[in-house]
This record gives structure tokens, C-alpha cells and sequence, in this order.
């Protein structure tokens, strides 16, 4: 089952996603890439109706490159989610709407601060401090309750992500077994080993 | 949630009812003088108790017609199914940590349950799914273990009453029993945790929770875990993992109840309201940082923006 | 013949001219002076209105109008405001399409527009009746003085070509060839916003037609940072607060009230 997880912490968004394209009881593909860069300082992690996802997705990211070209400053994080929101939102009142979850992090350079939001297929945003989409959520976000903080450098949040991969794999039936993970921060964005 | 309410539902079979209903006849051969006769060597019955079904055409649909199935909302029973319990063996005993909210669909019943049920000094039964399931059998449960005791001269091990448990639910199958319980003690062989639930499953293990909200206990509880925690350290994981679930579970919540059993027999330690431990923490107890559990409270001031420094003193 | 290509803006003159459009510039070059200048720390605004006679009732402009204080000067958003020079009628128009502009961006990002972007949809609506036939341009340049985090304050101008720049300092409307080369020698770079409010007052006393300057010819406006909240305040002075500045500044009337105090 798809798993995504994100967090924030001093200066930078962590995000991860299971790697697994599955159909049916079949897996399709084991290192399927489902996070987006949609900008210097933009992540997406998207899951849901396969098909759907790539396709929003990559609609999402052509818009946010069209606004960076025409007004060669890039969107703010939180106004990159808030159209993001809108296009999901117009979408479920549309004949075929697209069902996909999303995590955005972005790193707002105007301000020094990292911010996430999570936005659901129904057009539900918040921002939060740590998110999941799927099963993995029922067991992560109590101990991310737990064991989040803040103001964590990047190896005590990555120590903290490991946790509930780790938890995820242990408890749940169906669990991803590879996860890609991408931080964005000051610098930009980056791929980790993880 | 409903597919771990379904965990505790359960599948129509008229045929198992009839399979049923003849051992439970077959059982009526013994009468009730004849349990702790047989020389002292109790019932022969195969551990079918004489139990009998209720007196309708077909109990099982009954018991559809009107309790809560998810597909029908406006059923006149609603079965009290969101819960959190977890227990789990370590060095120093069991801990059993349990939530009392009793959920009736969205409606909260009741937020002063006890989900531990005490069999006797020694065995700690929790409830999960039928409130009434679980309390009623695992009472009954308790005379059995008394007369095991009193037959043999020696208290009944864990995996014994909780065998019996799994054999007496099991005879039942299909009938619309709905229990996920723990049963937790201290024997001869030491500490003991086993899971027995109404579809049959008995496990034998270190560390379970059961219920809507195990998931989320679950998550804190495996963090937390070691085998050589301290006694004050294993309290405090269980109240922190009921916490935990109380707090991100909507069928759980109110309170946490927490027991410990050691070498003498169980010991009940305290109830703690959920949102106290939220805002404040659990209080004076030992092993607690005397820190509030709540997300916001502990990283109140706390933030990820991260100005360089000469942006932040301008 | 010129008659030839004055009548229609969607025709070019032999000499590669649209002049309508210079004839809407020529309109504003005899409208009232509005000035713009940017500091270190917030937008100044000045407007000067042409009282069209003694006995227009300007009583119902004394608290000054909604989301501006009357003609000249108005708040298109929260972090944007505007003086205008040209036809009032053309102005009010364009004044409505901005504000609506800037809630339409709202509504779709939940953030304020960023200035240079609004200043954007007003050019491409004016760009447009300069090629689309039958129509004539709008008689209207425009100063936005506006702040927004990618490039914090900022002043632009735009004209009824569908043109616009950024500025440091910048004046259109009558005089404005005066008044520009008097903010060329006394504008600094790192002026502060205090400053900034004493240059613009003493420029506009020096370009406008009158010897005093009042509440009833002159709209004054600043741009700041919320001292807490550190988001932009937009302040258009009412008319008192502009007589209260203007004597703050030695520029207000000294004949009539002060004359009687001081002798």
C-alpha cells in the first residue's frame, strides 16, 4: 500500500514516499520516483488513482514552471499550495475528478522558513508540522506526536523518519519495502540515500 | 476504522450454527453435578460449556437484524466497538494500559469504563469489541479458572485459561461474538501475554494491542520498547501509548487505566484523564517527566524557521 | 493628412504613430500632478487635484472617501495603492478592474498580489484598447506604490499605452518635467521614509500652479511595514492630517489662521 511521510524541522522538509507502482495484486515497478520538484525550493510527494496522479501532477508542475517563466520569481510555498488546493478542488466538482493526495514542502526563502501542507483528493489543506497519506498514517502520526521536534537538524529528523519507516514496515501487512526521501532547504533540493 | 471493527464481526454460516447447537447438545448429557466430580479430575465435556443459544428461529440473523452491521447505521443495539488495550510482557512483569470511552456509533456512552477486567489476583482480562461479549465471558472465565483452582489444589496458567477462552469462543463462531482481549497474568513459567479474539485466534507474545486505536498505540508502544525497561520506564510507555491513541483515535479516549503484574499479582496503579496528560502530563507518578504528552505543548516556541543571523537580530 | 489616422487607435500613422494614444498622453500631461517616490522603508504618494471651482461642495470629502480619500489617490489592496493622472471616469474604471484583479489573485493563491503583477493586468486591459477597433485608450497613467515579499517596496508607472516601469522617484501629470529633475538632484538612495514625505511636500509646493498648499488641493499617501505584524499599511492621509503634516512641514496656509496668531 502507498505510504508517504513528511516533516519538517530546523530549516528544511523532509519528504518520503514508497517507491512500489502496484496494479492489482502485482508490482509493476520498484523505484517509481513519486515526488516532484516544482521549483527551486518546491516538493511534491502525490499518491492515489494511479494514472490520475502522474497526470495532476505533472499538470501542477508545468502550471508552476509557467508562473516562475512568466514572472521570473517563483511562487511562495504557500501560495504554490493554496493553487494546488484550488486545482483539486475544482477538479472534484468536475465530471472525472482526479483522486490524489498530496504533501507539499517548500523552503520560503523570503522568510528562512520551511513550511508543509497536506492536501487530500476532496480539496482539504492544513498546514502541520509532519503528515502522512495512507495506511502508514494510522501508525506514524503517533509517534510522530511523540518524537517530532521542530527545531531538529537534519540527522535527528532523519532519525526520526527512519522511525516510522521502521514502524511502518513492522506493523503493517501490506508495507513498501523502498522509500525514496528528498529534502528541500535553503539550498535547494536534494535526493537522500536513505 | 471499519476494517479493524470488522476484525471483531462476523460471518454468517446457519451450518456452523447447527454443528453448534449439537455439541452444546451433546454437552447436555453432563449434567452440573457432574463438573468437579469425575474424581477430581474435572469435566470430561470436551471444554464445552452448557451454554445454551437464545431461544429464537436463528440467532444469528437476530443479532443482524439488530445490532450496528456498518451497512445498516439505524440498527436499534449499538455494540461498543472503538477501544484502545495493549499489554506487554518485559523484565519486571505485565504492564496493561487500557482507554474508557465506550463509542455507540458517533455517541460517546460512556467514558468511565473498565476495560480491564480482573479474573482473579493473578489474570487480567482486556476488552475489546462487544463490551458485553467480553465482560460476560471473561467473568465466566473467572469462575473456570476458580474451579481449576479449586480442583487442583493450583492456580491455572495463562496459557491455560486463556485456551480455555479461545476454545469457548471458538464454539461460538459465527454467532455474532465480537471480543479482541488480552489475557495477561503471572505463572509459573513467569510473565504472559495472550491475544485470543472471537474468530479463534489465540497468540502467544511480548507485546499486543487491540482496537481502533492500536494503531496509533501501536506506533508509540514499538518505539518505546525494550525487554529491560524499568518498572517505572514500562508504566509509563503504557499510559503514554494510550495517550497516544486517546488523542488520534476518535472511538478512544476519556481516561487511561494502567495495571502492572508482577511475581504477587496484578496491581492496579491509577486512572489518568486524557486531556490532563495532554495539557499537563500524567502528574507525580513515577517514571514520568512531569512533562504534558500534547504535541503543541511540548514544542510550544519551538520553530523551523530558520533566518540566518544577521536577518534575525535586524 | 493626419485627420487620416487620428480617428481610429488601431490604425498607424505613415510615420508609424498610434495617436490616439499620444493624445491620451497629451490629456495627461495637463491633469493634476501626482508624484511617487520610494524609500528605504515605505512609498510616498502625492496627488494634486484641480479644484474645478469655488462651488463644488467638498464637504462630503472631508473623511475622505472609501478605500481612498477622493480622487486621486486610492487602495486597489491591502499592499498596493494608487495615484492617478488622466480622465477621472477612465480612472475609476480601472481603479475597479484592479481591485477585482488583486481579489482574484487572492482567491487563487491566498496571498496579496505582488505589485509589478498588478500593474500587469491593468497593462495588458490597457495594451488592449490600443489594437482592439472601434475602441479608444484610456485616458489614464497610473503610479503604484506597493509592497510584496520578492521585491519588498516598490513604484511603477504606467501609461495608456499599456507600458509600464519601475521607479525610484517619478511624477506624472502637469509640471512633471519640473518635478522630475528636482527629485533627480535630491533623491538619495538610502532615504528613509520621513524624508522622503518632506522631499515629496516640498516638490509638490514647488510644482503646483498655487503659492500654498492645503487639504483641498493636495492627497498625500505612505506605504509602511506594520512596526508588529511586519505587513504593509497602506495610510491616505485625510484632509486634516494632510493641514496638520502640511504645517508639521512649513508648507501650510500661514495667511489667513497663523497671520492672525502671530501678530
Amino acid at each position: 500500500m502507498e505510504c508517504s511521510f513528511a516533516l519538517t524541522g530546523k530549516g528544511y522538509v523532509l519528504i518520503a514516499a514508497d517507491t512500489t507502482a502496484a496494479r492489482s495484486i502485482v508490482k509493476m515497478k520498484i523505484d517509481e520516483d513519486k515526488i516532484k520538484s516544482l521549483g527551486p525550493h518546491l516538493l511534491m510527494a502525490y499518491s492515489g488513482e494511479p494514472g490520475d496522479t502522474t497526470q495532476f501532477a505533472e499538470y501542477i508542475e508545468r502550471n508552476i514552471r509557467l508562473y516562475q517563466i512568466r514572472n521570473l520569481y517563483p511562487l511562495r510555498p504557500p501560495s504554490a499550495a493554496s493553487w494546488i488546493r484550488r486545482a483539486l478542488a475544482d477538479s472534484l466538482r468536475s465530471r472525472k475528478p482526479y483522486s490524489v493526495n498530496l504533501l507539499l514542502g517548500g523552503y520560503d526563502t523570503s522568510n528562512h522558513t520551511p513550511s508543509l501542507y497536506w492536501i487530500d483528493y476532496l480539496g482539504t489543506q492544513a498546514e502541520v508540522p509532519f503528515a502522512c497519506h495512507g495506511y502508514g498514517s494510522y501508525f506514524a502520526l503517533s509517534l510522530l506526536d511523540r518524537y517530532h521536534d521542530p527545531e531538529a537538524n537534519l540527522e535527528e529528523g532523519l532519525a526520526v523518519l527512519r522511525r516510522c519507516i521502521d514502524e511502518v514496515s513492522k506493523r503493517l501487512v501490506v508495507s513498501p519495502g523502498k522509500y525514496r526521501v528528498k529534502v528541500v532547504d535553503k539550498d535547494g533540493i536534494r535526493e537522500i540515500e536513505f | 476504522m471499519n476494517t479493524f471493527v470488522n476484525r471483531f464481526s462476523t460471518n454468517n454460516a446457519l451450518s456452523v450454527i447447527r454443528k453448534a447447537q449439537a455439541v452444546v447438545d451433546d454437552d447436555e448429557e453432563f449434567s452440573d453435578a457432574a463438573w468437579g466430580s469425575e474424581a477430581g479430575f474435572g469435566s470430561l465435556a470436551k471444554g464445552v460449556p452448557s451454554f445454551s443459544i437464545p431461544a429464537v428461529h436463528d440467532p444469528t440473523a437476530f443479532l443482524r437484524l439488530h445490532t450496528d452491521d456498518h451497512a445498516d447505521p439505524n440498527c436499534r443495539i449499538k455494540i461498543q466497538h472503538g477501544t484502545t488495550t495493549l499489554a506487554f510482557r518485559f523484565q519486571g512483569g505485565v504492564i496493561v494500559a487500557v482507554d474508557s470511552r465506550a463509542t455507540a456509533g458517533s455517541y460517546i456512552a460512556s467514558g468511565t469504563v473498565k476495560k480491564v477486567i480482573e479474573i482473579n489476583p493473578y489474570l487480567l482480562g482486556t476488552m475489546a469489541g462487544g463490551a458485553a461479549d467480553c465482560q460476560y465471558w471473561e467473568t465466566y472465565l473467572g469462575i473456570q479458572c476458580r474451579l481449576h483452582e479449586l480442583r487442583n489444589k493450583e492456580r491455572i496458567s495463562v496459557a491455560a485459561a486463556s485456551k480455555y477462552l479461545s476454545n469457548l469462543v471458538y464454539s461460538y463462531k459465527g454467532m455474532g461474538l465480537s471480543m479482541g482481549t488480552m489475557i495477561c497474568g503471572w505463572d509459573k513459567t513467569g510473565p504472559a501475554v495472550f491475544y485470543v479474539d472471537s474468530d479463534g485466534t489465540r497468540l502467544k507474545g511480548d507485546l499486543f494491542s487491540v482496537g481502533s486505536g492500536s494503531t496509533f498505540a501501536y506506533g508509540v508502544l514499538d518505539q518505546g520498547y525494550r525487554w529491560d525497561l524499568t518498572d517505572e520506564e514500562a508504566q509509563e510507555l503504557g499510559r503514554r501509548s494510550i495517550y497516544a491513541a486517546g488523542h488520534r483515535d476518535a472511538f478512544s479516549g476519556n481516561t487511561c487505566n494502567l495495571y502492572h503484574v508482577k511475581e504477587d499479582g496484578w496491581r492496579f496503579l491509577g486512572n489518568y484523564d486524557i486531556t490532563k496528560m495532554h495539557y499537563d502530563g500524567p502528574g507525580d507518578v513515577p517514571g514520568s517527566a512531569q512533562v504534558a504528552y500534547g504535541y503543541d505543548v511540548r514544542v510550544e516556541g519551538r520553530t523551523s524557521s530558520n533566518p540566518p543571523a544577521a536577518a534575525a537580530t535586524a | 493628412m493626419a485627420r487620416r489616422y487620428d480617428s481610429r487607435t488601431t490604425i498607424f500613422s505613415p510615420e508609424g504613430r498610434l495617436y490616439q494614444i499620444e493624445y491620451a498622453m497629451e490629456a495627461i500631461s495637463h491633469a493634476g500632478t501626482v508624484l511617487g517616490l520610494l524609500a528605504k522603508d515605505g512609498v510616498v504618494l502625492a496627488a494634486e487635484k484641480k479644484v474645478t471651482g469655488k462651488l463644488l461642495d467638498m464637504s462630503g470629502a472631508k473623511e475622505g472617501g472609501y478605500g481612498g480619500s477622493g480622487e486621486k489617490i486610492f487602495l486597489l489592496n491591502s499592499n498596493v495603492i494608487a495615484g492617478v493622472a488622466g480622465i477621472t471616469a477612465d480612472a475609476n474604471s480601472l481603479v475597479n478592474y484592479a481591485r477585482t484583479a488583486a481579489q482574484r489573485h487572492l482567491f487563487t493563491y491566498n496571498e496579496d498580489i505582488p505589485v509589478e503583477m498588478l500593474a500587469q493586468r491593468l497593462c495588458d486591459m490597457k495594451q488592449g484598447y490600443t489594437q482592439f477597433g472601434g475602441l479608444r485608450p484610456f485616458g489614464v497613467s497610473l503610479l503604484y506604490a506597493g509592497y510584496d515579499p520578492h521585491y519588498e517596496f516598490q513604484l511603477y508607472h504606467s501609461d495608456p499605452s499599456g507600458n509600464y516601469s519601475g521607479w525610484k522617484a517619478t511624477c506624472i501629470g502637469a509640471n512633471n518635467g519640473t518635478a522630475q529633475s528636482l527629485l533627480k538632484q535630491e533623491y538619495k538612495d538610502d532615504i528613509t521614509v520621513e524624508e522622503a514625505i518632506g522631499l515629496v511636500l516640498r516638490v509638490m509646493s514647488k510644482t503646483m500652479d498655487s503659492t500654498t498648499l492645503g487639504s483641498e488641493k493636495l492627497e498625500f499617501a505612505v506605504l509602511t511595514l506594520d512596526r508588529n505584524t511586519k505587513l504593509p499599511k497602506a495610510k491616505i492621509y485625510k484632509p486634516a492630517e494632510i493641514d496638520a503634516l502640511l504645517q508639521q512641514h512649513d508648507l501650510g496656509k500661514k495667511d489667513e489662521d497663523t497671520e492672525m496668531g502671530s501678530a
